[in-house]
């Protein structure tokens, strides 16, 4: 044979062998859109919680069922329905009961069990306030974050428990958000940063910026990064902190700040926020998700929606260098995104413009080898 | 360096001594002292033997008077169960500071002084030191009260209880005063209460006097026959205290002994033994002022008042327990001052374990039975026995008693495990449930649940117990095997009984109360379904327009349920009963797909009042339901049913044959009289018999249906001659009263409670002067009643006025409505579920408590003294049972003054007001007191506000 045409063959297979594989997270390809086009009384989703094969989604108009076996809006309930206001700013199920509890914005508090709503407010309960931003049940407790301090309602005796500034380390009263877990309740306050409430102890510990009310971010990572906080998730004994600059985590020792200029945070003002592990979670912010994906690597995943053509994009970050971008044709239905959910493995996302599902076929957490031929979903 | 440790030490001094000011300066809560820290000062010559007068004084003496037999009687006629001494009602005013909590009494307060100083004059801590009592200012500042006529009268006031035992005279005020009048005489000297009190010296060997006290640490209360207080009513714990009395200054002057008789060592050989011992023989728990106490007879106590020595008769004896005979007695009382004297140690007789007083206050205890369940192997029947706490097992073939197996108090379900190993049954009056052990027929385990557990239900497959709480409204889910308690799941108002599915896959359950709805709406009623295999709330079916859902059973297809109900026209003046006007007794039909239909079982000229229970014939074709109120039993044939509503249109079904008279003669086939007030019913298996309980004849009925007619009856063994008070409790539950029996009085009243609605009763226009129904629990002592206050006792208004505006027929006789009366004062109220008597508050409620004893607002502005709630609603009814103008007429309304209603339980009896416009508490204030004419509230915040519910809660 031509020695040539051996060397040929030799630098055509050196040439041919693949790229080296690249540790990359997983990202949600397959997602659904529900508008009112789907049945959604609403396009305003403020908020969504999944609870088995059941997903509630409050809207600026109602709440809605979606039935996951069908994926398809089976039921809503307007104020005619019996709903006791139609603006449903957060929603908690008891483990337990099955209850439904739904917060309502100028509403107060619902529960809702087996097709009755029961009705409490700041005249007819010990509610504190009617502007309710978040709910969330802790044991036989279900707490809500309003605007003029903390509520905690006693469903086994009846008593009601109001947390201010007279009992509770709140320097604003303004709670935007509460999360319970693992023994913890955590409110996000505006202005008072991070509550935590130890539910065996009672007693609380405060996490302020140690910038004081500097806009800026003075010294990295030493505290939330402001205290205005729209939202707090504990899990694995990590607090995860949402504000209108920024996010923090916590993980007892460490604090680390993330923003848009350093991280795969598609924008600084975040609505909330939901977390999977410490390692992993998810931020709602104005102009898309962001995920960070995992902790050490600092590896994002930011979902947008692209205006003019309608697709999906997700864009892999590492610190703020993008990696690799995914085209979808079916994406989040909205770049701002008011709400989260998460649900075994998949995610569920409330924005002005409906609801996006992502199903999370092939989910697997952190990081994975993957070469750069491989397309989206489980990469 | 020396200068530099003066300087932080004079740094740190002045820290101390400005936390010592603030300390000192920070105002301290008042605590009780007890009279006999009062006495200290307050007695003695110089004094005017002011704490002599007192104890004296039946003052002294009204806690060790709830021990007599007539305290009983009263507590009965109260609503009351247990033992007066135990009793916060009877407390608050024969002992008020036994209801202040642990922290608040001093440890040498004792209750056992009943109504002493401070519950008059205030606790005393801050205010007792001379130079703070000698400044009446400052006296005043640290809580020194000088109590009014009106504080007097708030125990004082008439009680229809004690009136109906004691045939008291009517309390003249001013005479009473006078008697125990202890005014403070110019140039007071204080005076000593103790000749010794302390203990004095080193203390030789040897018995000592301890005081009553100490005896009275064991020897109190019902185990010990009240020794303690059978010793405070005698004449010997006066004994002293009569040394300070006029009297006895002329008996020693007349044996020329000039001076204070109380300090006169020839008074006090016999008058008060101990107060002569040195003081080497005296604890200081030993009080002169006791009198002839416990050691004046049995010796000095110190070393055989151990409980181990106690129990030993012989070595009691040999540590200085003396016998007592005639020859102790006869030294003081021979010819002591002249009075011949009998022996009659019985009148002073204490035994440790006294005979069964035949007390005039103890009824024949009936069986009362309320509910029945057949064991899984069809073979014996338990049976809840209300009247006598217990249940009774019965063999339902040989119709004969087996056995009677102890519970708790007011039992009222009952539920075997899907084993048969285990019976289940819930306790009303102790929010608990026993689990027996069908073997060997005792109860092994006692569980805590909710407030008022009536019914109670098992899934299929043995994985949960379900116990409706009725007052709670609540169930609550148990897992079935480790009895660990696991959820609870909200209910609607007062849920009752429950029912299986066929399948096992839902549980049904009804509900007595209707769901509250706003002002002036039609009631709407609630099946509440449960999943079983999972516990949780499936599904809510409303009945609209219907109240007093109680029985529930399925049908063996499954296709639907059946539910007894009520429909009552509240909104609608009373005017008349004809034609089903005012209340109507049916069925509800729940479809399996949770749409409903109702139908009567009443007919155009009589009615079938209180349907209690329903069962369905396993071939489905027969449905029994009781009625409680005319005593007997309904047999409904379902396929006719079935074809009635079949034959109806969809508009029908809704709005005409839930209220026609005419249709129950098409489907129910027979009628058959059973005994006093049928409650629950089964069927056995076989489908041939049903056994019935008559609940007031404390029988069960068994009915053969293939004949259905009753064909025998089985004898409970309850007493068989008929009190008054049984007759009374007949009449409650019969429809006899009312035209055509429409009703009884438990149809509102459902366990002389409440229904849940308010009424427009009077014909004076549709919708005006609409009352809340209040409830008739422990009532007696709360007259007037009618929410205008116009009916000043029972007897007016269940009498003439029953009749003319509810009954429309010849009313009660005098001796039926004395009857009735008698059972209405004696219907129980459960314990307050929110606190214990001598609980400690919680940091809520006691907040609560201040304001609402509160004199001043938050920015300290005086809140008149009309207008603050606890001139309104003092202890112990909370009502001062007269007419206020607070504010809350409506538009509906002629007349603006309603009665205080009392607010025992309060929790318990939504909605509130007048016109039951309130839904729940907070909206008494929030929606209906925008000029603070109830309570001054607005500048309550509303953590204060829910502070005060909070405290309420406990009333």
């Amino acid at each position: 044979m031509d020695s040539r045409l051996v060397w040929l063959g030799l630098i055509l297979a050196v040439l041919a062998r693949p790229a080296p594989a690249e540790d990359l997270p997983y990202v949600y390809t397959k997602w659904k859109q529900f508008t009112v086009e789907n049945g959604l009384p609403d396009d305003h989703v403020f908020s969504v919680k999944s609870d088995g094969r059941r997903v509630w989604v409050g809207t600026e108009n109602g709440l809605a069922l979606i039935d996951k076996r069908t994926w398809k809006v089976v039921r809503v309930w307007r104020e005619e329905d019996g709903l006791p206001w139609r603006v449903i700013t957060a929603i908690d199920v008891d483990p337990k009961t099955g209850d439904v509890w739904l917060g309502m914005f100028g509403g107060g508090l619902a529960r809702f069990s087996g097709g009755r709503f029961d009705h409490f407010h700041q005249l007819n309960s010990g509610l504190v306030n009617n502007v309710v931003y978040g709910v969330a049940v802790e044991n036989d407790n279900v707490w809500a974050a309003t605007t003029a301090g903390a509520s905690r309602y006693n469903t086994v005796t009846g008593e009601w428990t109001i947390f201010t500034e007279k009992n509770a380390p709140m320097e604003e009263i303004w709670n935007y958000g509460v999360h319970y877990r693992d023994g913890k309740v955590h409110l996000a306050v505006w202005g008072s940063g991070v509550l935590e409430y130890d539910v065996k102890t009672g007693r609380w510990k405060e996490y302020l910026d140690p910038d004081g009310e500097m806009e800026i971010d003075l010294y990295r990572d030493d505290g939330i990064v402001h205290v205005i906080i729209t939202g707090a998730a504990y899990v694995e004994n990590t607090l995860w902190a949402s504000s209108y600059f920024g996010a923090s985590r916590y993980d007892g020792r460490h604090w680390r700040g993330y923003y848009n200029q350093d991280s795969g945070l598609p924008s600084d003002f975040i609505n909330n926020i939901r977390a999977r592990s410490a390692n992993e979670a998810w931020f709602a912010t104005d102009k898309g998700v962001g995920v960070i994906t995992d902790y050490k690597t600092n590896t994002w995943v930011a979902y947008t929606m692209d205006p003019k053509t309608r697709r999906g994009r997700a864009e892999i970050y590492r610190d703020r260098e993008l990696l690799k971008t995914v085209d979808m044709e079916v994406g989040i239905p909205h770049n701002f995104i008011i709400n989260l959910d998460l649900e075994g493995n998949d995610v569920f996302v409330a924005t002005s413009k409906g609801l996006g599902v992502g199903i999370g076929e092939d989910y697997y957490a952190g990081l994975r080898p993957v070469r750069p031929a491989v397309a989206g979903g489980g990469q | 360096m020396k200068a530099r440790i003066f300087f932080f030490r004079a740094i740190l001094a002045g820290v101390l001594v400005a936390a010592a000011a603030f300390l000192a300066a920070a105002p301290r809560e008042p605590v009780y002292v007890g009279a006999r820290a009062c006495g200290g000062c307050h007695d003695g010559a110089g004094m005017g033997y002011q704490f002599s007068i007192w104890l004296h004084s039946k003052h002294s003496r009204s806690y060790a008077a709830l021990a007599k037999p007539a305290a009983q009687q009263i507590l009965q006629l109260s609503g009351l169960r247990g033992d007066p001494q135990a009793s916060a009602t009877c407390l608050s005013c024969h002992a008020p500071a036994a209801l202040a909590e642990p922290w608040q009494k001093e440890e040498h307060l004792r209750i056992d002084d009943g109504v002493q100083c401070e519950d008059c004059h205030g606790p005393g801590s801050e205010y007792m030191a001379e130079e703070v009592m000698r400044n009446p200012a400052a006296a005043r500042a640290a809580g020194l009260k000088m109590p009014t006529e009106a504080d007097c009268m708030r125990c004082h006031i008439v009680k229809g209880s004690h009136v109906a035992v004691l045939a008291l005279p009517a309390f003249d005020l001013k005479t009473r005063m006078e008697a125990i009048a202890h005014p403070t005489p110019e140039n007071a000297k204080m005076g000593g209460l103790r000749l010794q009190t302390a203990d004095g010296g080193a203390k030789r060997a040897g018995p000592k006097y301890v005081g009553v006290a100490a005896c009275n640490q064991c020897h109190r209360g019902p185990e010990s026959g009240h020794q303690d207080s059978l010793w405070r009513l005698s004449p010997h714990a006066r004994a002293w205290s009569t040394l300070a009395t006029p009297r006895a200054r002329e008996i020693a002057k007349s044996k020329g002994l000039e001076g204070d008789p109380q300090q006169m060592a020839q008074c006090l050989e016999c008058h008060a033994p101990g107060a002569l011992a040195p003081s080497e023989a005296v604890l200081s728990s030993f009080s002169p002022d006791e009198g002839v106490g416990c050691e004046a007879c049995h010796g000095p106590g110190s070393e055989y008042m151990a409980e181990a020595i106690m129990r030993d008769r012989r070595a009691a004896r040999a540590a200085g327990l003396k016998e007592v005979s005639k020859e102790t007695c006869l030294p003081c009382h021979r010819q002591a001052h002249g009075k011949q004297y009998e022996l009659k140690i019985e009148a002073i007789a204490h035994p440790t374990r006294p005979a069964k007083r035949a007390s005039a206050a103890e009824e024949p205890r009936y069986k009362t039975p309320v509910s029945l369940a057949l064991d899984p192997r069809g073979r014996e029947l338990y049976v809840t026995c209300s009247g006598s706490d217990s249940v009774i097992v019965v063999d339902p073939i040989a119709r004969v008693k087996l056995a009677e197996i102890p519970v708790g108090q007011q039992p009222h379900g009952v539920v075997f495990s899907p084993d048969g190993r285990r019976v289940f049954v819930s306790n009303v009056f102790d929010d608990t449930v026993s689990v027996i052990d069908a073997a060997e027929r005792r109860v092994v385990a006692t569980l805590e649940v909710g407030d008022e557990p009536h019914g109670l239900i098992t899934d299929r497959e043995g994985k949960f117990l379900f116990v409706l709480n009725a007052a709670s409204d609540d169930v609550h889910v148990f897992e079935l095997g480790s009895l660990r308690r696991l959820k609870k799941l909200a209910a609607s108002r007062r849920p009752w009984a429950a029912a299986l599915s066929p399948d096992g896959a839902r549980i049904a359950v009804s509900h007595t109360l209707p769901r509250l709805v706003p002002f002036q709406t039609p009631p709407v009623a609630e099946v509440t379904i449960i999943e079983a295999a999972r516990g949780i709330i499936e599904d809510r079916v409303v009945f609209p327009a219907a109240n007093l859902l109680k029985g529930v059973a399925w049908h063996p297809s499954g296709e639907y349920a059946l539910v007894t109900l009520n429909r009552t026209k509240n909104l609608v003046p009373m005017t008349r009963l004809l034609q089903g006007w005012t209340i109507t007794n049916g069925l509800g039909l729940m479809w399996a797909d949770g749409s409903t239909d109702q139908l009567l079982l009443d007919e155009p000229d009589w009615g079938f009042p209180d349907p209690n229970a329903v069962a369905i014939t396993p071939d489905g074709r027969f449905a029994l339901v009781t009625s409680g109120g005319r005593d007997r039993l309904a047999v409904v044939d379902l396929a006719k049913m079935m074809s009635v509503l079949r034959q109806a249109s969809p508009y029908e079904r809704r709005h005409i044959l839930p209220n026609h008279l005419g249709k129950p003669t098409e489907y129910v086939v027979k009628h058959i009289p059973l005994s006093h007030n049928p409650r629950d019913l089964l069927i056995l298996p076989d489908g041939k018999t049903a056994v019935v309980v008559n609940g007031l004849d404390d029988s069960l009925s068994v009915v053969d249906l293939e004949r259905f007619e009753e064909v025998g009856r089985i004898d409970l063994g309850g007493p068989k001659e008929i009190t008054k008070v049984r007759y009374g409790e007949r009449l409650f539950h019969n429809a006899g009263i009312t035209f055509r029996r429409q009703f009884s009085c438990a149809t509102c009243h459902p366990g002389g409670h409440v229904d849940g609605l308010t009424y427009d009763i009077e014909p004076d226009g549709v919708g005006v002067n609409q009352v809340d129904n209040r409830t008739l629990r422990g009532i007696l002592d709360t007259a007037p009643f009618k929410w205008n206050g116009t009916n000043p006792s029972l007897a007016r208004q269940c009498g003439p006025r029953l009749a003319v505006f509810f009954t429309r027929i010849q009313p009660y006789t005098p001796e039926e409505l004395s009857a009735v009366d008698t059972y209405i004062a004696s219907i129980p109220r459960p314990p307050n579920r929110f606190r214990a008597l001598d609980a400690e508050l919680t940091p809520a409620q006691r907040r609560g408590k201040a304001f609402f004893e509160r004199s001043k607002t938050n920015d300290g502005r005086e809140i008149p003294v009309g207008n603050r709630c606890v001139t309104c609603h003092p202890a112990p009814y909370f009502t001062d049972r007269r007419t206020h103008d607070v504010g809350t007429r409506s538009p509906y309304d002629t007349y603006g003054k309603f009665d205080t209603p009392q607010l025992n339980n309060i929790y318990d009896s939504a909605p509130y007001l007048h016109n039951g416009m309130a839904l729940s508490l907070e909206e008494i204030w929030t929606v209906y007191n925008p000029d603070d004419k109830h309570g001054v509230t607005n500048d309550m915040t509303k953590d204060q506000l829910n502070d005060l519910i909070e405290y309420l809660k406990t009333l």
